[in-house]
């Protein structure tokens, strides 16, 4: 794994656009052309393996959470327990998740588990493959995020409930909607009925019992590219337990326990010294290098690093009051200052791709930005 | 060529049916400007009015250029002719404020804010928490 510095297409940001990504830059650039990390084979068939091997090991930990009652450490309420559990009995189907992974000194080892609401994907998918287009076409990328994707949607229709597949995400949003719009894309490509409605439009209909869109057509089949614990906090989220459709929700609910941290605690007692996980605990237990996360957190928030007693780093956020857990310190790899994090996409059961996000801290926080990669060598 | 070329990538030809439909429908000229309404009628803007949240009959644009549609219908704003997704918002108290984005992949329906009695339905009930799920 290589940074390479080289300069940027004169016309990237009109190259971006034109293909729909308008979140390249906010205060601070976002999209990265400025460089690109170069991998060999080997390294990518290793992250892709690692990939593979985890989402089985994830599979195994949510049949070991629900076997042995462990809801409390994931701060799930009980009433939705029995919700959660049907939905993992039924097989209710997901289509996406990315595990982030540090890779330094030919280690790689799993940071987190992003399970229910990855971004990153249209960057990851499109974005990045034709700028490759234009840097060199002789190359390849670990990249078949687009065909996995349509693929994946094509696997998944027949679980489907009869109607309309809709897509949701909150309005307020560019870079959520881009790419809940991508992955409706990838669906209608797919053969899929699929329909728009922002989560903040859904309605629920008291009458019939069931969850209607805009033009109150009745909700069958939903993505929403918003998290578990948030539906199950607002208002209408215990309409979904008494919902006359029985509407699919993806990524299913039992994926609220893959996408808390309290998994890297169960993963490293189902699997002690795995060679991809980090030694991780509900309390600190006795290392002396340590990450104290909280349980659910996003970009980064509320992040404490402890290196023998001190201080290490540290984030500010809103995060916390559900619990946290301590994983074993492994600093990002420095590039020029830029510390780099793998982010690697499961999609329909099977590694598919990877994006590299870069921050200048060892924390990946909402300041990061999409580096480019490609295989080479 | 190298001999693991195209081994992740099957193809070199991505197709984004959706994505380019709305990009392409952002060049087409409008031809009844005053009657098109750009935006998705929601449970915190009025039906009515939606044009001066999008620039008035003479054609005058919000102070930050985010968005334009002028008299003859055509955006004029070539900035912003490659953007899928474009934002919304109106004035308040004198600033800016964008209220959500939109994309031409939502149903005419759906932007138009036809619907009139909502009777046992009730919205609002998601998208309380937070500004983004970005992860």
């Amino acid at each position: 794994m290589q940074r390479i510095s080289i300069a940027p297409r004169n016309n990237w940001q009109a190259a971006v656009e034109k293909l729909g990504f308008g979140f390249h830059t906010t205060d601070i650039p976002y999209w990265d052309e400025s460089a690109y990390y170069s991998f060999t084979l080997s390294e990518i068939n290793r992250i892709e393996s690692a990939t593979q091997e985890l989402w089985d090991m994830c599979l195994g930990a949510v049949q070991y959470v629900m076997d042995n009652n462990l809801y409390h450490r994931f701060a799930i309420p009980e009433w939705a327990i029995p919700y959660i559990e049907k939905t993992w009995q039924d097989d209710h189907p997901a289509i996406y998740g990315r595990f982030d992974f540090c890779y330094k000194n030919g280690h790689l080892k799993l940071l987190e588990f992003n399970a229910d609401t990855p971004t990153s994907l249209y960057e990851a998918g499109i974005v990045q493959w034709f700028w490759l287009q234009d840097f060199d076409k002789s190359k390849d990328q670990f990249n078949s995020v687009h065909e996995k994707l349509i693929d994946g949607w094509k696997m998944l229709a027949p679980y489907l409930r009869r109607g309309k597949l809709h897509f949701s995400c909150l309005k307020q949003t560019l870079e959520d909607l881009t790419n809940t719009e991508y992955l409706r894309d990838c669906a209608m490509q797919a053969g899929l009925d699929t329909k728009l409605v922002f989560i903040d439009d859904l309605g629920w209909d008291n009458s019939s019992k069931t969850f209607v869109d805009f033009e109150n057509e009745s909700i069958k089949n939903i993505f929403k590219l918003y998290p578990w614990e948030w539906l199950l906090r607002d208002d209408f989220g215990k309409n979904i337990l008494t919902d006359a459709n029985q509407a699919f929700w993806i990524e299913p609910a039992w994926k609220m326990i893959l996408s808390n941290k309290a998994l890297l605690p169960i993963l490293w007692e189902m699997y002690p010294n795995h060679p991809n996980l980090l030694p991780a605990w509900f309390d600190s237990h006795g290392m002396n290098r340590f990450v104290k996360k909280p349980i659910l957190s996003r970009e980064g928030a509320n992040i404490e690093m402890v290196d023998n007693g001190q201080l290490l780093q540290s984030s500010d956020g809103g995060y916390g009051q559900e619990g946290y857990v301590f994983q074993e310190l492994f600093e990002l790899p420095a590039y020029d200052g830029k510390y780099p994090v793998i982010g690697s996409w499961v999609i329909a059961q099977q590694a598919a791709g990877m994006g590299i996000r870069e921050a200048d801290s060892l924390i990946t926080d909402n300041k990061s930005r999409f580096v480019p990669h490609m295989i080479d060598g | 060529m190298s001999p693991f070329n195209k081994k992740f990538k099957k193809s070199a030809h991505i197709q984004l049916v959706l994505i380019t439909a709305i990009l392409a429908s952002c060049h087409k000229p409008t031809p009844h400007p005053q009657r098109r309404v750009f935006m998705r009628s929601d449970t915190t803007a009025p039906y009515n009015g939606v044009r001066s949240y999008y620039g008035d009959n003479n054609g005058n644009y919000s102070s930050d250029n985010e968005y334009y549609s002028g008299n003859n219908g055509y955006h004029h704003h070539s900035h912003l002719w490659y953007y899928a997704f474009r934002p919304y918002g109106h004035y308040y108290n004198g600033s800016y404020r964008r209220a959500g984005y939109y994309s031409g992949g939502l149903s005419e329906h759906a932007n138009t804010g036809s619907n009139g009695f909502k009777g046992s339905i009730t919205r609002g009930g998601f998208g309380s928490h937070g500004f983004s799920v970005s992860s």
